[in-house]
């Protein structure tokens, strides 16, 4: 069975108010904190959706529209970067899992 | 809804439907909260759901054509994996095949949902059949609390009063933090991060392969090379005419050794042994959702205040130690109590940490408790390399040896376990953690 990579894995989500382009992140990331003192900058590497990515120039970025909720990089972050909730059902993203 | 309810429920996980089913069928007025679209549309899990009190709540599920559960468990094995091989310890028997069953794997966005249909008739039947709701599509942002007591929720602008609040929102508990049960940060040491694909095959094909017969299932984890160096482990369930594989992976190793999730996941399906066993099937769905390991540290400091109890993975009730990872059961079993203890309050109108206290204690008296303190040594020991590392190359070195047969004299087994033993541990190790193991289990 082939691998699938995580791009289409993510494509098998179903997420919340897709159809909205403006929504309100649930989750903030205080970027400066990951770009000035952080020494891993591990959640570019421990989050399931990859919501947090590394630019060529080390620098981390995050966007939320990918992310499940999982609740990884809360626990994972122990610089105090991430400040973490759950999205809004109106104008929020997240998932509804069809499995589960 | 200027309405006081008994109780409001934040979360229809399976803590806070079996705290709902219990309300209901005692005559409670109560208000269940869900964020998501419906029950369970949020929730994850490998998933099993041990023991028997499913049947508690729903009386001879087992007779409903096309019930909100896959497969009961009639298959157990465990797997040892090195990168090539895999030592298993199977067992399979009828005689779980009885009911109430010991165990049945489910999928949570049909599950819970199934379950909230068996609320939703309870409520019906009850004495506030127009009075008490399942509301879902409502985040709560707070729990109100006057005099340090809870009181009700506030969900965006609106407020809703209760005399108590059951705060079964899961492992992200925001709220229990809210409410100062549980530190802001917790951190990474003890959590880990479940990642699922559910893989669907044709039916048929499903049952031939796992020889399934029936609705009869197989649960298989894995200890080894499934998280690639990484403490956790590896899962595989058998579902109508999908399966669950998954590993969990500790969220602080991860960081330390920096490895991906996705990763590991990949690296898990590409051994060779897995390979065989999963071939041919598509994956309909990839999930992840945090987990607690069962390590009392990680737990929040109580599980009741005034007008609050805490159920479920909000009070990290979960254990694996290494016989199975429990947590729905556990999630079930401590919403039943906790609505039992709301129900006793209401009976004493008093809802303060004096009536409240008694669920901790039910909960300590109750197999739930029981296990998580009679276990932890044995949770400790599942997180220990040796445990998860090296005690699985050793079995599968020694399992390449005997059963290796080359046309060349043959060593006697105790050579062969010795020569194994000095390979990939020490005898020094191997004794700390047997004794350890003897004590534990």
């Amino acid at each position: 069975m082939k691998s699938l990579d995580l791009t289409e894995r993510l494509g098998l989500v179903s997420y919340r108010n897709q159809a909205k382009s403006d929504i309100k992140p649930h989750i903030e990331v205080d970027t400066d904190i990951c770009n000035s003192t952080c020494p891993h900058k591990c959640t570019t590497y421990v989050c399931p959706a990859n919501c947090y990515t590394m630019d060529e120039d080390g620098q981390v970025h995050f966007q939320v529209e990918d992310c499940i909720e999982c609740g990884t990089c809360m626990y994972a972050c122990d610089q105090g970067a991430v400040d973490w909730n759950y999205p809004d059902p109106e104008i929020g993203r997240g998932v509804t899992w069809n499995f589960g | 809804m200027d309405e006081k309810f008994d109780c409001i429920i934040v979360g229809a996980g399976i803590a806070g439907l079996a705290a709902a089913m219990t309300l209901a069928r005692n005559n409670m007025k109560f208000l269940l909260i869900e964020k998501g679209e419906f029950a369970g549309s949020k929730n994850v899990s490998g998933g099993v759901l041990w023991g028997s009190d499913l049947a508690k709540l729903v009386p001879e599920y087992w007779k409903e054509e096309d019930g909100g559960w896959e497969r009961f468990i009639n298959h157990r094995r465990l797997t040892f994996m090195d990168d090539q091989s895999t030592f298993s310890i199977d067992f399979k028997s009828s005689h779980f095949n009885e009911t109430p069953y010991s165990g049945v794997v489910v999928l949570r966005s049909k599950f819970d949902r199934w379950l909230a249909g068996k609320v939703q008739d309870a409520i019906d039947e009850s004495d506030y059949a127009m009075e008490s709701f399942i509301a879902t599509n409502i985040k709560v942002d707070e729990i109100l609390m006057e005099d340090d007591k809870a009181v009700g929720i506030r969900t965006g602008e609106e407020e809703f009063h209760a005399d108590s609040v059951i705060i079964s929102e899961g492992v992200n508990n925001l709220l229990t933090r809210q409410v100062g049960l549980q530190d802001d940060y917790v951190p990474a040491d003890h959590m880990l991060t479940g990642i699922k694909e559910v893989i669907r095959y044709d039916q048929k094909v499903l049952e031939d392969r796992f020889q399934l017969n029936g609705l009869s299932g197989m649960s298989n984890e894995f200890v080894g090379f499934a998280t690639d160096g990484v403490e956790g482990g590896g899962f595989l369930y058998t579902n109508r005419d999908t399966i669950s594989l998954g590993l969990v992976a500790g969220i602080k190793d991860m960081r330390e050794k920096e490895k991906s999730p996705h990763d590991l996941l990949n690296t898990f399906k590409a051994h060779p042994v897995i390979q065989d066993t999963i071939q041919g099937g598509e994956v309909v769905e990839y999930s992840a959702h945090v987990v607690s390991s069962g390590d009392k540290r990680a737990m929040p400091k109580e599980v009741y205040k005034d007008g609050v109890l805490l159920c479920g993975e909000s009070a990290n009730l979960l254990m694996n130690a290494g016989k199975a990872i429990q947590g729905m059961d556990y999630a079930m079993r401590s919403g039943i109590l906790g609505a039992e203890t709301i129900i006793k309050a209401k009976e004493r109108d008093d809802f303060t940490s004096n009536t409240l206290s008694e669920y901790k204690q039910a909960l300590e008296d109750s197999y739930v408790m029981k296990d998580i303190n009679s276990f932890q040594d044995a949770v400790h020991m599942l997180h220990n390399p040796t445990m998860y590392q090296d005690v699985p190359n050793l079995i599968c070195d020694f399992g390449r040896k005997f059963f290796t047969i080359d046309s060349k004299p043959t060593k006697k087994s105790r050579e062969m376990m010795k020569e194994s033993i000095k390979e990939h541990s020490s005898y020094w190790d191997l004794m700390k953690i047997g004794f350890k193991g003897a004590k534990s289990l």
